[in-house]
């Protein structure tokens, strides 16, 4: 057994190399093998953005140019360590999708496709200058950004209206006397505050941020979390959790709050379009009820989440001039196009060409998430991508600062764990 | 005492009122997912109605797991799956097990402590390492590279509990067939096998459960909707961005165990069989 | 097992020497039996286990070069607060459950031996939760731990016991810790009761009888007769429980994923989460490999147990 796997790892390992010394010297010879590409997806929350890609986008590729596209899908929470396995053995998809700051890294891993993103973005209006903030990795684009899936708030709009709110409060101080209001009429606040991937990070790193709190500076070393901004967000945190929250909250993951909002236990929620959308599908009358804010503002302005999602080409596939060539013609207007408009902005566009595109008229209530994308930042900001943001958030680092202080521990401890924390990652990272 | 156990009273209270506050906690969650699985969503998020009835049932999610998603399929990768690698298991198990059990041979501590030691190997430091083995192999993405890894964990638990059964034995049995001129594995076939039934179907019937339930390396090694099985392929399709289908995930939950539990008291039968003659010889 | 060895070769009728008689030395036998597992399980785990220590002596983001940096790794987590927290948690998480599971088994198994009726489809029932893919029911279960849903607070509520929505069963940081134990004791209380039946249903019934005629309560039975035969099935489901128990990963990454704040984060979903999401595999590795000395010292036990010795 063991003779048996080092043999066929040795010979694997020379035949990977002598394949990519091939691909180096002849492009050509290697090209003439059967070409198929696959892309790797987390599953779409919209079933038809999946079949238009299989069954539209990736037939008509293959009709124009003979190049088979298949199409993995793999489960929400799944596909970094799929991306991880891809990218550590060599093996697997040409394609994928990445989120975060997966373009810094599998940075090594991912083949340098500046060229396409600068045709894709002369072509298509421009580039949202925080598209950048994911994808370049010392100056270098190693991935495309296709789209962010932005978190903002969600409310109901009667249970507001009841309690004397027509609009959606404008600071975070008027979202929490809203939230009293609210709760006392039976219809409580419900944010994660447990963890989750999105809906946690969604409100609380823009809520530090607002009151101007940072985890490290711009410089990416000097960890300034012990601040008295962070601890004004920290004690306007416990307090929203305390006065008009469930206690539930401090457990959910990301789907409780999508079923405590479509189960009417509460009546605001920081999240992505889902709700909305599963709301249209199975509650038409909830659906006239709802409606999707910018987040509240804080001292230091209004923030939001950035999620981005983008395409990155593995190292490892055996022509990267196929899978360029395809990662081109996807970006393109034609495709990208109707792709984005089956979707109907749950993903939000990075390139400015989209920004009055038809899909914005279909449903007015998701305009402010176009209107979010420029002011959201990755977790970690304004430091540049680095390992230790990672980390951060692996460890939970600031949900847990925040979550913490909910369950009753003091602004100062919390902070002075989340420091000490943070210390540790940057100094190893 | 004996008295004690036949009057109804005596009865009721050792027999049907630990076992029916057994059921209930057992089977309470089975009720749940069955009545998830039948309710509308309009019905299932709603708290104004009683949730513990169905009031206006519906196929729908059933329908829709077995045409929208590759369901049949991936019960059918399941199913070679968990069969293939716990037949490894328990022949890898017993050949572990017997002679540890019945043999004094030099170093067999050292493979005994070999085997507990496997224990010790957290799988989520397995998995990188293994991924990179089973892709040199070239299996990526095939049943076999799951075939072939969950034996790693099922083998130390097959020959733990084997080798507990293998010592329940009477060495009496095999003395007796020795002498009669039976050879090592004559014996160990004729005697001791026939005799250890019990044991190898409760070492079966975990080995399978897990591996059927396994999650880390199915999700990682299979990642084509064809070879995938019932855990992976649901948490894939039927989660969906922040949504979970919860209809059509208790759907996949009923539909994947109940061919299962069918075997199992099937299986439970035969043993209980096994038993009654295994004592009438013992 | 001792004066056999040479019963075989007074009784054959065969040649001095024979490959047969060669096979019967009981060095040869058990090695030509335990070779084939052993090299498959060398293979498959011991390589990965080994390049897992190696990994944990090392600096080693994902898809990158490492470097050695000795025992770093293991200075910061002896040093990291959640650490010890996990550490807490999951000797909480596995000793509660254990003790739950093994008295629980114990009991349902004593309870089983019984006649009765439908025993058979009882015993199947019963199985159920087993059985049932774990990353699925699990998702039963959170809904059966809303307290908006829970039959529990259903009843409380009704009861005017508590106040709507009545108790968080996952988001109290207390409540959360016992109601992952519940689930975990939920699926695996089973195997154990069906287990220990069928080491209890391989006591020879003449055993009681005679003990029973010699005037042994039912204690005494349990205590004389029970418990001493049933000990090598008892020791080994539960060493396997505990390494089970401890190294849990499904269930409270579906549930809980270690939240709130970390109440609920053990070993394997830290290790796995630093690993995975924070690609420090190094740190992971070394996290996941804090594991082993606990558990060595129950797995040393269990070959002492497990050695040889007196064979019957």
């Amino acid at each position: 057994m063991i003779s048996v796997s080092r043999g066929s790892r040795r010979e694997f390992l020379k035949r990977t190399a002598l394949g990519a010394a091939g691909t180096l010297m002849a492009p050509s010879i290697v090209r003439a093998a059967p070409r198929a590409l696959t892309m790797m997806h987390e599953s779409s929350f919209i079933p038809p953005f999946d079949a238009f890609f299989k069954n539209k986008l990736a037939a008509a590729y293959e009709k124009a140019t003979g190049v088979k596209v298949n199409y993995d899908i793999v489960s929400v929470g799944g596909l970094l360590t799929r991306v991880t396995t891809a990218a550590e053995n060599g093996t697997g998809p040409d394609m994928s999708t990445v989120g975060f700051n997966w373009a810094y890294l599998f940075d090594e891993k991912l083949i340098d496709v500046s060229d396409i993103a600068e045709e894709i973005g002369k072509d298509s209006g421009g580039w949202y200058d925080n598209a950048k903030e994911a994808v370049v990795v010392n100056g270098k684009w190693k991935a495309i950004p296709y789209a962010n899936i932005g978190q903002l708030m969600n409310w109901r709009t009667d249970w507001f209206k009841e309690a004397g709110y027509e609009k959606f409060p404008d600071t975070w101080d008027e979202l929490l006397e809203a939230g009293i209001k609210l709760k006392k009429n039976g219809h409580p606040f419900g944010f994660e505050l447990g963890h989750g991937f999105g809906d946690n990070h969604g409100w609380l790193y823009p809520l530090l941020w607002s009151y101007g709190g940072r985890e490290v500076e711009a410089d990416g070393k000097t960890i300034v979390i012990d601040s008295d901004e962070t601890a004004r967000a920290v004690d306007y945190c416990r307090r929203l959790y305390k006065e008009t929250m469930l206690e539930d909250c401090l457990a959910w993951t990301d789907v409780s709050n999508n079923k405590a909002f479509l189960s009417e236990q509460i009546s605001c929620t920081n999240n992505a379009e889902s709700i909305l959308w599963a709301a249209k599908k199975d509650f038409p009358e909830m659906a006239k009820v709802i409606d999707q804010s910018q987040n509240p503002k804080g001292p230091k302005g209004r923030f939001h989440m950035l999620n981005p999602q983008a395409h990155a080409i593995f190292a490892h596939t055996p022509d990267k001039q196929v899978a360029k060539d395809f990662l081109r013609w996807l970006m393109k207007p034609e495709q990208l196009g109707p792709w984005y408009d089956i979707a109907v902005t749950y993903y939000q566009p990075f390139l400015h060409k989209y920004d009055d595109a038809a899909m914005w008229k279909v449903e007015p209530r998701n305009i402010p998430f176009r209107d979010a994308t420029a002011s959201a930042h990755l977790p970690g900001w304004p430091a540049p991508l680095s390992r230790a943001q990672s980390e951060t958030i692996a460890k939970y680092v600031v949900i847990d600062m925040f979550a913490k202080a909910c369950t009753g521990k003091s602004t100062k401890d919390v902070i002075a764990e989340a420091k000490a924390q943070l210390q540790q990652i940057y100094k190893t990272a | 005492m004996t008295v004690g156990d036949r009057t109804p009273l005596g009865r009721l209270l050792k027999l049907w009122l630990p076992l029916g506050v057994s059921l209930l906690f057992t089977l309470f969650p089975f009720y749940w997912m069955a009545i998830t699985s039948l309710k509308p969503n309009q019905e299932l998020y709603s708290r104004k109605v009683m949730p513990l009835i169905v009031h206006h049932p519906t196929l729908k999610h059933y329908v829709d797991l077995l045409t929208e998603t590759s369901f049949l399929e991936w019960t059918w990768n399941t199913f070679v799956v968990a069969v293939v690698s716990t037949a490894i298991s328990l022949i890898f198990g017993a050949m572990l097990a017997y002679p540890l059990a019945r043999i004094r041979f030099a170093g067999a501590a050292l493979v005994s402590f070999a085997i507990a030691a496997t224990y010790l190997v957290p799988q989520p430091l397995l998995f990188v390492p293994l991924a990179d083995i089973i892709n040199s192999l070239g299996l990526g993405d095939t049943l076999t590279s799951v075939i072939l890894t969950y034996p790693t964990l099922l083998i130390p638990f097959c020959a733990w509990l084997l080798l507990g059964y293998f010592r329940t034995v009477p060495g009496e049995l095999e003395d007796a067939a020795r002498i009669d001129g039976a050879s090592r594995l004559q014996t160990l076939v004729k005697i001791v096998l026939p005799l250890c039934g019990p044991g190898f179907i409760s070492a079966g019937i975990f080995a399978f459960t897990l591996a059927q339930n396994e999650f880390l390396y199915a999700l990682i090694f299979l990642t084509k909707t064809e070879v995938r099985t019932v855990p992976v392929g649901a948490i894939s399709e039927l989660v969906r961005g922040d949504v979970f289908y919860w209809g059509q995930l208790m759907a996949a939950a009923l539909l994947g165990s109940i061919p299962v539990a069918i075997i199992y008291s099937f299986f439970v039968e035969h043993y209980v069989a096994g038993l009654t003659a295994g004592s009438v010889k013992g | 097992m001792t004066a056999p060895s040479l019963a075989p070769a007074l009784s054959y009728r065969r040649p001095a020497f024979s490959l047969g008689r060669w096979f019967e030395q009981p060095n040869v036998f058990s090695w030509l039996m335990v070779t084939p597992p052993v090299l498959f399980l060398a293979a498959l785990v011991g390589y990965p286990f080994f390049y897992g220590i190696w990994l944990s002596l090392m600096n080693r983001p994902v898809a990158s070069e490492g470097t050695f940096i000795g025992f770093a790794n293991y200075v910061q987590a002896w040093h990291d607060p959640v650490f010890w927290q996990v550490v807490l948690n999951t000797f909480v998480y596995t000793a509660v459950a254990t003790l739950l599971k093994m008295f629980g088994g114990l009991g349902l198994a004593l309870v089983m031996n019984q006649d009765f009726r439908f025993k058979n489809l009882t015993r199947a029932l019963l199985l159920l939760p087993f059985i049932v893919p774990t990353v699925l029911s699990t998702i039963a279960w959170q809904w059966i731990l809303d307290p908006a849903f829970s039959i529990v607070n259903w009843t409380l509520v009704a009861l005017n016991l508590v106040t709507p929505p009545g108790p968080s069963w996952l988001g109290n940081p207390h409540l959360a810790m016992g109601s992952l134990i519940v689930v975990n004791v939920w699926r695996g209380l089973p195997f154990y009761a069906i287990t220990l039946l069928a080491g209890l249903q391989t006591i020879s019934p003449e055993l009681y009888e005679a003990a029973t005629i010699d005037g042994a309560t039912t204690w005494d039975r349990f205590r004389f007769v029970t418990l001493p035969l049933m000990k090598p099935v008892i020791f080994i489901v539960t060493m396997f429980s505990v390494i089970f128990t401890f190294a849990d990963f499904q269930l409270i990454y579906v549930l809980t994923h270690g939240g709130p704040a970390n109440a609920t984060q053990v070993f394997a979903t830290y290790a796995f989460d630093i690993a995975m999401t924070g690609g420090q595999f190094g740190q992971g590795a070394a996290i996941a490999l804090t594991m082993v000395p606990p558990l060595a010292l129950l797995i040393l036990a269990m070959a002492l147990y497990l050695r040889p010795d007196k064979t019957t």
